[in-house]
Formats: C-alpha cells, structure tokens, sequence
C-alpha cells in the first residue's frame, strides 16, 4: 500500500520523468533503498521519440532533498541514511528531474537469507562456478553447486562439512568462508571479496546472524528489470545498463553487480565487462541480463547511415511495399533502421520461388505461360492457393514434418516408418490444426502400426529424452541443460526439468502380435526420479500447474491441453517460426529452434501478431503459409539496392536460398525425365547396406518416407539424418563436395547421358536449337534467355557436327543446372 | 572414377590418355583463352613436388576424446595407485623425460618433440568447449564463429598451387553430446576458407576421394567446355552479388575445377603411390593412413592437416575412457588406441625427418581436456580440464623440452598454467603469423588471431 502510494506520488510531483516522446529519462522510477538494498544505482539519459539516446549517468549532477534519509553520490549511487522519504533531484544541462526515495528497515538489522543473498553474492564472484567449488569435483576439498542449484548442500558445506571448520559463528570476522575470499588466508582461486563493499557486509551478516539456512519463506526473485528498457544508438556509443529484481514479497533491489550480461549480436553491441556495452556497428541487439535463473533484456537500435524512409504500416495495399498486415511491423523495422526495401519480383521469379517453396517443384512450361499469361490483379494470390492444393504439397510437407519427428528406420522396423509417415500424411493433407496435430502425437495409443504416431514414443524410450525432444520441437526450445543442473543462460531449473520429465513416465511399451508391432499405453503408475534429489517430481508442464503426483489421469493429457493452450507461450511461435524460416530464408528468431529469453526475435511483435492469428485459424498451418507468401516482404526481389546490401535480416529483399538436397535431386529427374533409383538402404547400426524393393522407379525423393536410404547425392547436399531433433542436422552450404559430385559424380552425368533422357528426345525429335535454348532456360531457370545468351548458345549448336551434337546438348544441359541461377530459389 | 595409378596410362573414352588430357586442356575452346591454372602444368610432374616456399606447415593430429595426462605422457609413478594408474613410465631419448610405457616407439623420438604439461581450461568439462577452443584458441560466445586455425592460416597465406591450403581427414568431428562441435571450419571468414574435408577413409583399399576426377567419358575438351558455359548461364544475373551462399557455391565449382584438373592436387591424394613397407610403417589403420597422407599432401603444398584421430566418442574405442559403455576403459585404451597412435606419430615423425621437411612442418597432437586424476569405479577417467598434455614438434619448435608441470597427482597445473588460447598462440607464432594480428569478423570488426593478452610460449621456440 505504502508503495503503491509512492508510484502515485512520484507521478504526480514529477511528470517530466516519466518516459514520454523527448525529454530526460531517469531510471529507476523509484527508489527504495534499505539494509537489503544498501545502494541504488541511477541510470540518467536524454530521450527523443521514446528512446533513450545515450547514457549520461555521469554527466549528470545529483543532490538529495535530505541527506539524513538518504545520501545519493556523484555518479548517481543513493544510499540510505535512516528511515523516510525523501527526493534525489537530477541536473541534466538545462532538464531535472525528481526521484521519489523510500529508506525502510533501517532500525533493526534485516535478515539476510542464503539463497537469496549469501548465494547470489557467491554466484557472482565466480565462487561456485564450474572452473572452481562448483566443478563436479569441486576445488581444494570444497564442493559446492554449480551456480547455486543446491542450496541445503551448500549450506551443509558452508556450515558443518570439514568438521564446521568454514565459519566461526563466536567470531565471525575469522571465519575461513571470509578470510579465504578476501585473501587474508591461502586460497587458491585468489581475492574473489573485497572488505569495503556491501557483499562483504551481507555475508558478516548473515554469519553474526547465525549462518542459517535455506528457509521455505524466503523471498524468490519473480521478475529482473532492467534499465534503461531500450535505446537508439550511434556506432562507438557506450553505456552501463543497471538491473533490479523484482521479488514476490514485494522487495526490489539493485542486483546489477550480481548479474552475468551477454549480447544477442555481438557485432552490433558488445558486452565490454561487468556492465558496460558497447556499440560496433549497425542493426539491433539485445543486452541480455542474467540473475538466479532469469533474464531480462535491453533493447539496442542503431540504425544504418542511409536517407530516411518512408513506407506504410497499415490500411490500404500498395502493391510490392504493404500486401497485408505482415507488412506492418516490417515495414516500421525498415523505416526505424532507415533500411530501404528492393521492389517486387519480376512474375517469372515469383512463380519460380513460389513453386519450390511450396511444392519442391518446378513450374512446367504450360504452367508458367498460362500464370503469364493472367492478367488479374490478384494472380499472384491464386497462385499460391492453387498451389496450397496440389498433390505435392502434401508431399512435401509430410517430408519437412518428418524431419521434424525424426521418422527414420535407424530405431524404427520398416513397418512402423510407413505407418509413421502415413500419419503425418494424412494430417498434412487434411490440414490438421497444428495443435491437434501436437495431440495426437503426444497422447497416442494403441498400436504402432495403426496409429503412427505412436512410434514417437518408439523412437524416444527414455523419459528424459522425450521431454527435451518434445521441448526442441513443439516448443523450439533446448532445455537439456537443466537435466543435470540449473540451464546456465535460461530460467529453467533442475526441478523444472524434471518436473516436466515426469509427464512423460507413465506410457508403457508392449509387444504386439505382429512383426514390428508394439503397443503405447498410459500407465496407472510409474514416475522418473529427480537425478539429484532422488525423488519423483509432481507432474508439471514448464512453468505451468502440477498435477497431484497420486492423480491417475493420463499424464500426457494434462501435458497437451498446457502445451496446445493459446496461453502457451512458445508453442504457436515455434511453429510459426519454423515456416517463416522455410520461406523466408530467415527465422525471426535464429536458429529457428532456439526460442529463448536471451535470443530474442528480430520482429517480437510480428511474431506476436502472428500467433495471435494463428491460434484464432485453429493452428491452420497452410493459413500461415499462404499469408507469408502473400506478404510483400515474401515477393521482394532478390537483388539488392546500395540501401540494403548490408542488410541480411530485416527482409529488405528475398533472401536466396540453395535448393535442398531432396529438391534439387528432384528437379533434375523432372527437368532431364531419368528418375533417380532408390534400391538401397543402410541397414542397422551395422553402416552396411542392403537392397530394397520399396521405393518402387519414379518416386520423387520427397516421397521417400526414411533418411537411410542410400543417396550419396542426398548426403552431400545436407539430409539430416533425423536422429536429433535440431533444424541443425540439415546442411544448407554450399561445399565443395558438392561441386565436385555435381562435376563428376554419378548422379547428374547419369541423367545427362540416360538413353530416354530429354536429350534423347531433342535428338528424336531433331528439335531446331533455337527451341533447345528456350525451352532450357524456360523449364529451368523459368525466364527466355538474353539475346546475348542466345546468340552465344546458337552459335555453338550451329557450329558443332551432328556426331558431337549429343554431347555438347548434355554440357549445355549440365551448365544451366549447375548454375548459381538454378541451384538458387531467389 | 578417381585413379591413384601413376604409372599405368590412364585412357579416356575419347582416345586420348591421362597425360593427353593435361595437354588437351590447353586446348582452346570456345575460342576462349587457357584458364590459368594450366600454366602451371610444366611444372607439374607426377612426382613429388616439394613446397614452393618455405613457409611453415602444420599437422595437427586432433586426439578426439581426450587422452588421460596421466597415463600417457604425465606419470606420476609416485602418486597412489587409484590416481597413477596402471601404466610404469619409461626413459626416453631425453634424459629425464618419462611417459609411460604404453608408448614404446614415441619415446625414441622425444629429442624432436617438447610436451607442454600444463594446459588447462576452465570452460564446462564437455567435448566440445575443448574441441572449439583447442582449435580456434576461443570459447565461441556472442554468436561468433571463430575460425580454426588452419583456415585462417588459408586466409592469410592463401593456397599454393591448385592444392587446398587446408585438409580435413577422414572427416568432421560428429556429435560428442549436444550440437555438432564448433570451431572446425573458417566460422566468420566465410565457407571459402572453409577445409576441404577428405570423407574417405585412407586405410579402405577402394580408397577414393569421392569424386575428385572426372568420370571417363567425360573429355578435357568437355570439361572446359563445361566451365565456359557455366559462366556465360551465370554472367547474366545481378541478383547473386549480394548473396554470400551463392558466391560461395560459384567459388567452390572453381576450387573443384582447379583440384580435378591440376596434376599436383591429383597426385597428392594418390596414396597408393607410397610403397607398401612404408605404408605398414604408419600402421594400416585410418589414423595411421590419414597421417601418411598428411605427410604427401604437405609435400605436395598443402599448407595445414587436420586428422581427427575419432569422429566421434560413441561406440567407438577412443581416448574418452568414462569406463563404462559405449566408452572406454583404460585398459582398452591401452590396448588399441595407443599402439594406433605410437605407430602413426612416431612414424610420421620419422618419415618428415628423412625428407627434409620436419624442420618446416610443425607436427601438433593434443586433445581437447584430460582426465580426473582419480580413476571412477568403472575403471576409467571421467572429463577433466584441470590440466593435460599437448605435443609439439617439428618447424622451428625446439625438441626435448617440457613446459610448465602439473601437481602431485595431475590435477592442475603446479608451475606455468598453459591456456587453449596460449596454444593458438603458439602455433601462429610456429606458423610465421604476429598471433595479435588483427582480422575482419562479423560487419568488419577487428578480431586479432588471439587475445592481445595472449603471448605465444616463447620458450619453445
């Protein structure tokens, strides 16, 4: 009540201070310093347009409205004096502005609690880092947790372990747990404390106060705020950011000195130590805060050195700049990083890139004179509806989802992959809502053989990896770390983790009568233990509700319904993100399966409206697509103008992508009519390989339903082989490897000089040159070739004998599908 | 279609043999003038072909898994018998240098190599911390890709000749537990400094790199004919300039043209011109073929191998000796990974001295963390950055010494701590290269080789 008074107060005394269009911004907005908080830095800047624009905490003069509540130094510091209330007034140039100060619990001593002071000071100096106490083995016979995830251990180690030898509760100043740090003592990891600083104080507290352990009340940290929030920055600008936790009795400090910052691009801003960033070069960062297993991050904008731009963000469509509401936020990012987009692809690009990234496939020659040929305005948008319904898309869906799912015959009997991939399939075809699609994964029964999706409790027996392989890819998130001790960058904790393990320990495995066949159940009973404490945790999705650990329900639906709830708040974003980066080249957040606090999105509130639509469509993923493609971001042109050449993140122009690997090989069977065989299979863990009768001539690679069919081609262009669940498993560089096998290789020289090739039939047929050329161009690169290519090309097919003619056909042939130009969707 | 036969003339569909097809390159096609590279071709002979230059190369020899410092090359035969472990040290040329028994043929060779005892990091205990920073000299953080050090020395130094600057064999390290590990290629340099990865496993009497020659029906005329093509398709789009990926994949149809056509790169991979006792002398395993064929390759101009002894941890016999499966015990170790490893190195060793080409080529094996000193009940070593043992030999690193030295029983480092960083340093130093020079990393920002703080160990050289 008392505080919330102050925020009132403090608002109506001193309006100026709050975060309006220009002015001066003072951080924090109140300040309430105690024997908990035995300082409170200030964060002072100028402002315009709601950002902060430079750090001048110490420019800035500092007085205290009365120095016997609290006194403020000269770099900004309050510290308190005795109980009351009082202002720090702040000088800028010719701006001030008034902080509202709070001194509570100056007359009795404050309880220092372990975990919540003892152990951050420890966190921080490194104490229990892994290089020293908190290395498994510990450090020169001390053990303690890795930053901090235990604390009765620690407290044990600290207090009774070594015969109590550590502290001295008679005469707390000698205590080895003091004189160690300060390096008055021997100690190994040298001066970690300094005697004239609060941490100091705290720890003698907390000794003179007994030394008491974790207690069950003791204040947890609920949110970090740090300040200033965000700012917009030139090239070689610096600043030190301040952070404060909030706690949930309500308690705020200062933990600035406690926390680990790390920047989400360091070549944008730079942490430089402790606090202090700065500035490199132009683009965005995020200056990640990181305190007792939460974060909190400050947004940097330094936009480019280019002429200012102008582009809509709403209402009407204006062809090539704003399609639709995608468009908005895109087009605010470019014009607040004065970014100039590249205007809109040609209708031959568009359809090219539209087909590949929908389908796999290329446009046949019919197919792209009729799109050409239409003359509606909204052609390009019945396009890609037209393409949303062909056959091929659920091909090729069901191939990027089965890379998701791993669906693979290394852990999996032939029968079950099929059965596997027909699901997927099905789903795919019938469009089914992400989160149903999520359901029935998740809770699947019965048979492996009927119901495919029960094999993904085949493929991930343990319980632990079904809860990270189902965290990386419905969530997008690795929480792998947090299996043996607090995740060293996340929130997440050891308990959290398993926690969310447990949801996962009651599906039983049965053999079924058939070959291949094994039976998922959900168990009455069955619980996986905590791997430090021993114990089974209650049931609890992260960050959600505990199940009561006697409940009998299926622990796997109360996993779904938290998981698919639109409260969810990875879910949708994860899949969202995994699409936008298929078909824009980028995710909003990379890598596309790394969702993190501290590994922010490009576009957060894109990302933000674009969930909020795609749970209102029911998780329509197809809905998605098509309102990405239709976007004027997805039909930019390629090429790039001198305003956006430095830029590869922001959707300026389309970002080229090299084909993958099932694509390209593809398209070659489609362009030169040889299908590619697939009649062998790595088989076991063995690496032999053994012959197969299941990919019946003709099948497209993106039919195939498993990764350990033997391609080298396929290898060399990157498949995944589906045994993590990591979008890194695919290769998408360029190599040299590939060169060489494009350039000697079996695979496409086989094509080429196949007796029912195209060129075969050109030869038939004795299609005139001219029609080769065109037709090549046309099929493959989906664009008439230049009168300079053409006369080139005329010349030499003109030129060369008849007996030499086949093969001069096949190395024009192998040239324009070598291409940069083809191998590239652009 | 990849022939290692020298002496046997290889014919081509057309007529025309292997030695043809070098002249029939010079051939003009297209009415277009001789591609470059062709120019060096009188001085290319099927023969050896030493270095051009004399610069320093460099072989390193990754130990992947991490060998226990104590029961290789740090005995401790003072320390308690659950810290020393089962092996007895023995003498070595140098006198009152001791590593333990299980490398007999290495000890000979103690007066060209000197051992740093005390490398250390502190970083997380998992593969690939060491993995990044043994070989980049960096904990990758911020997102930045460092590069290895045999691509910057490729970037700084370029190629010699049409043979790549730098050779990775057999193959990438795989997975070690979480992501695949970092810091084994050119990271911000760009993919064109990246290695050229060998995927071939040289001890495979089939043994080929994949795809490095034409096929036979296809003629010198056709591939050059090929190329021209190529570029003319390509010369009319704009649109790729600004793409890094697509520059990458026009600059590696280059760098395969020039390495399938160029007899010195093609006689570099061709292994089975070495006689055979030589070949049994490195031992026919794969670690033991790949350092042969670092030893004909760095004659041949490449400029820096990296042979990863392991690709990986899992099921497979390594240095990563947990004790329990799918890992190793010590006595596994010792039994097969050991023997693998004397054989090749003290043979590698060796065989660069009798040529001549010891004294410019440093020869490098470490690992990327030791052991705890404490062997576990599974009878094995679990992960251990305290402190552990790198060689270095070869070039202008002086044999027979010891840098700095570890405790009692081989758990931190007691004199000289040695870090990752302070290795990289070293080898750039070895390799001719200012270790503080700087390079351009992500939007042209300066990034020198190693921290301004890092000094190379003088004392080796």
């Amino acid at each position: 009540m008392l505080r919330l008074l102050c925020v009132v107060i403090g608002v109506a005394s001193c309006p100026g201070l709050l975060l309006g269009a220009d002015g001066l911004a003072v951080f924090p907005r109140e300040v309430h310093v105690g024997p908990l908080n035995p300082q409170q830095p200030l964060w002072v800047g100028p402002q315009e347009g709601g950002h902060c624009t430079g750090d001048a905490t110490t420019k800035a003069t500092y007085r205290s409205l009365d120095p016997q509540v609290a006194t403020v130094d000269e770099i900004g510091i309050v510290r308190p004096v005795a109980d009351g209330q009082t202002h720090i007034e702040v000088q800028l140039g010719e701006q001030t502005s008034k902080i509202p100060v709070t001194v509570q619990g100056t007359k009795e001593p404050a309880r220092i609690r372990f975990t919540a002071d003892v152990l951050a000071i420890l966190t921080h100096a490194g104490c229990n880092s892994g290089a020293c106490h908190g290395a498994l083995a510990g450090k020169g016979g001390m053990k303690l947790s890795l930053r901090g995830y235990d604390p009765e251990a620690d407290h044990l180690v600290l207090t009774r372990q070594a015969l109590g030898r550590r502290i001295d509760l008679v005469h707390p100043e000698q205590s080895l747990f003091l004189l160690k740090p300060l390096g008055q003592v021997k100690h190994g990891g040298g001066k970690r404390l300094e005697a004239d600083l609060p941490e100091y104080e705290l720890l003698l507290q907390w000794l003179k106060q007994g030394a008491i352990g974790p207690q069950l009340d003791e204040p947890k940290v609920v949110r970090l705020a740090i300040y200033p929030p965000h700012l917009r920055l030139q090239p070689e600008a610096e600043l030190r950011v301040i952070v404060q936790a909030v706690y949930n009795n309500g308690q705020v400090r200062d933990v600035t000195r406690w926390c680990k910052f790390s920047s989400s691009e360091d070549a944008v801003a730079t942490v430089m130590e402790e606090n202090r960033v700065q500035v490199k070069g132009h683009g965005e960062a995020a200056i990640s805060a990181w305190f007792d297993n939460h974060i909190a991050n400050c947004g940097i904008r330094v936009p480019f050195a280019h002429p200012p731009v102008t582009l809509p963000v709403a209402g009407e469509a204006v062809a090539g700049v704003y399609h639709n509401r995608i468009d908005g936020p895109i087009n605010q990012k470019l014009m607040d990083l004065r970014l100039k987009p590249s205007p809109l692809c040609s209708d031959e690009e568009f359809i090219r890139r539209a087909y590949l990234d929908a389908i796999g496939t290329l446009p046949t020659l019919p197919e792209q004179e009729r799109f050409l040929k239409e003359t509606a305005p909204d052609k390009r948008a019945k396009l890609i509806d037209a393409l949303l319904s062909r056959p091929e898309y659920i091909d090729f869906w069901t191939y990027k989802w089965s890379d998701l799912l791993l669906v693979s015959s290394r852990k999996l009997p032939q029968k079950a992959i099929w059965s596997f991939h027909q699901f997927i399939r099905q789903s795919v075809a019938q469009n089914v809502g992400w989160d149903r699609f999520a359901r029935s994964i998740l809770t699947a029964q019965g048979s492996n053989l009927d119901n495919g999706a029960v094999n993904f409790f085949l493929l991930h027996k343990d319980v632990a990896q079904r809860a990270e392989t189902t965290s990386v890819t419905f969530l997008g998130m690795s929480i792998g770390c947090a299996r043996c001790h607090n995740h060293p960058l996340e929130k997440w904790t050891q308990d959290q983790y398993w926690q969310f393990a447990n949801l996962f320990s009651r599906v039983g495995l049965f053999n079924g009568d058939r070959g291949g066949e094994v039976i998922a159940k959900a168990l009455p009973s069955g619980e996986v233990l905590h791997l430090r404490r021993g114990i089974p945790m209650p049931p609890t999705p992260l960050d959600g509700e505990a199940l009561p650990l006697d409940s009998t329900m299926d622990r796997r639906t109360a996993l779904a319904d938290w998981l698919t709830a639109p409260a969810n708040p990875y879910f949708a974003k994860a899949i969202i993100n995994r699409v936008w980066r298929h078909l824009m080249g980028r995710g909003l957040v990379e890598p596309e399966d790394d969702l993190r606090l501290s590994n922010p999105a490009s576009h957060p509130e894109l990302l933000a409206d674009l969930e909020k639509e795609f749970i209102q469509s029911g998780h329509d993923v197809k809905a998605l697509i098509r309102a990405i493609m239709n976007s004027a971001a997805y039909q930019r042109s390629a090429s790039a103008l001198p305003e956006n050449a430095a830029d590869d993140r922001f959707y300026t122009r389309f970002l080229v992508k090299r084909l993958s690997a099932e694509v390209l090989l593809d398209v070659y069977t489609q362009l030169t009519l040889v299908p590619t065989p697939f009649n062998q299979v790595h088989s076991g863990g063995t690496g032999g390989v053994e012959g197969t009768a299941d990919y019946p001539l003709g099948m497209r690679a993106i039919q195939l339903p498993d990764t350990k069919v033997v391609s080298y081609f396929l290898d060399a262009f990157g498949r995944p082989e589906r045994e993590v669940a990591c979008a890194c498993e695919r290769l998408e560089e360029a190599t040299v490897t590939q060169a060489l096998h494009l350039s000697n290789g079996e695979t496409l020289n086989q094509k080429l000089r196949d007796p029912n090739s195209l060129i075969s039939r050109w030869q038939e047929q004795k299609t005139p040159a001219a029609d080769i050329v065109d037709q090549l161009y046309r099929s493959a690169l989906c664009r008439a070739p230049t009168a300079k290519e053409k006369e080139q090309l005329m010349e030499l097919l003109q030129k060369e004998p008849p007996e030499q003619r086949r093969e001069l056909l096949e190395d024009l042939v192998w040239a324009v599908l070598t291409s940069r130009e083809f191998l590239f969707n652009r | 279609m990849f022939r290692f036969d020298a002496h046997r003339s290889v014919h081509f569909c057309d007529g025309s043999s292997r030695r043809d097809f070098l002249h029939a390159g010079a051939l003009s096609v297209l009415g277009l003038t001789l591609p470059k590279f062709l120019t060096l071709q009188a001085a290319a002979r099927e023969q050896d072909k030493p270095a051009a230059d004399n610069d320093i190369n460099c072989i390193l020899l990754f130990l992947v898994g991490g060998p226990s410092q104590l029961d290789t090359w740090d005995p401790k035969p003072d320390a308690p018998a659950e810290v020393r472990g089962p092996f007895r040290p023995i003498a070595t040329k140098v006198p009152g240098i001791q590593i333990t028994e299980i490398f007999p043929k290495m000890a000979a060779h103690m007066d060209k190599i000197s051992l740093i005892r005390s490398v250390y990091h502190t970083a997380t205990a998992v593969h690939d911390t060491g993995h990044q920073m043994m070989q980049t000299g960096r904990l990758f953080q911020g997102g930045i890709e460092h590069p290895h050090m045999g691509c910057v020395l490729g970037h700084l130094k370029g190629q010699r000749g049409e043979v790549p600057a730098h050779v990775l064999m057999p193959r990438p390290i795989g997975r070690t537990g979480g992501n695949l590990p970092h810091g084994q290629n050119a990271g911000y340099l760009g993919k064109s400094f990246d290695p050229f990865i060998l995927n071939a496993d040289p001890s495979d009497p089939k043994f080929k790199v994949p795809d490095l020659l034409p096929p036979d029906y296809i003629s010198a005329q056709r591939l050059d004919r090929r190329q021209k093509l190529r570029e003319a398709v390509d010369g009319a789009m704009k649109t790729f300039e600004a793409s890094p990926q697509a520059q990458q994949m026009d600059d590696n149809f280059s760098l395969a043209y020039r390495l399938m056509t160029n007899p010195q790169a093609r006689s570099a991979f061709q292994l089975d011109a070495e006689p055979n006792p030589l070949r049994d002398r490195y031992g026919r395993t794969r670690f033991g073929q790949c350092c042969l064929l670092a030893r004909r390759l760095v004659e041949r101009g490449v400029r820096f191998v990296t042979i990863n002894m392991f690709e990986t941890v899992f099921d497979e016999i390594t240095w990563d000796i947990h004790g329990s499966r799918p890992f190793t015990d010590i006595q596994e170790m010792s039994r097969l990974v050991a023997p693998n490893f004397d054989q090749a190195y003290s043979a590698l060793l060796e065989d660069l001295q009798v040529r001549g080409l010891l004294e410019k080529t440093m020869v490098i094996a470490m690992g990327e963390f030791g052991r705890t000193p404490k062997i576990n009940p599974a009878g094995g070593r679990d992960h251990h950055p305290g402190v552990w043992t790198v060689l270095m030999g070869g070039g202008p690193i002086q044999g027979g010494r010891v840098i700095g030295e570890s405790d009692e029983i081989g758990a931190y480092p007691k004199a000289r701590p040695i870090s990752p960083a302070e290795v990289a340093a070293t080898v750039y130093h070895g390799l001719g290269l200012d270790p503080h020079q700087e390079l351009r990393g992500p939007q042209n920002r300066p990034i020198p080789l190693v921290d301004y703080s890092v000094q190379p160990i003088r004392d080796l050289f």
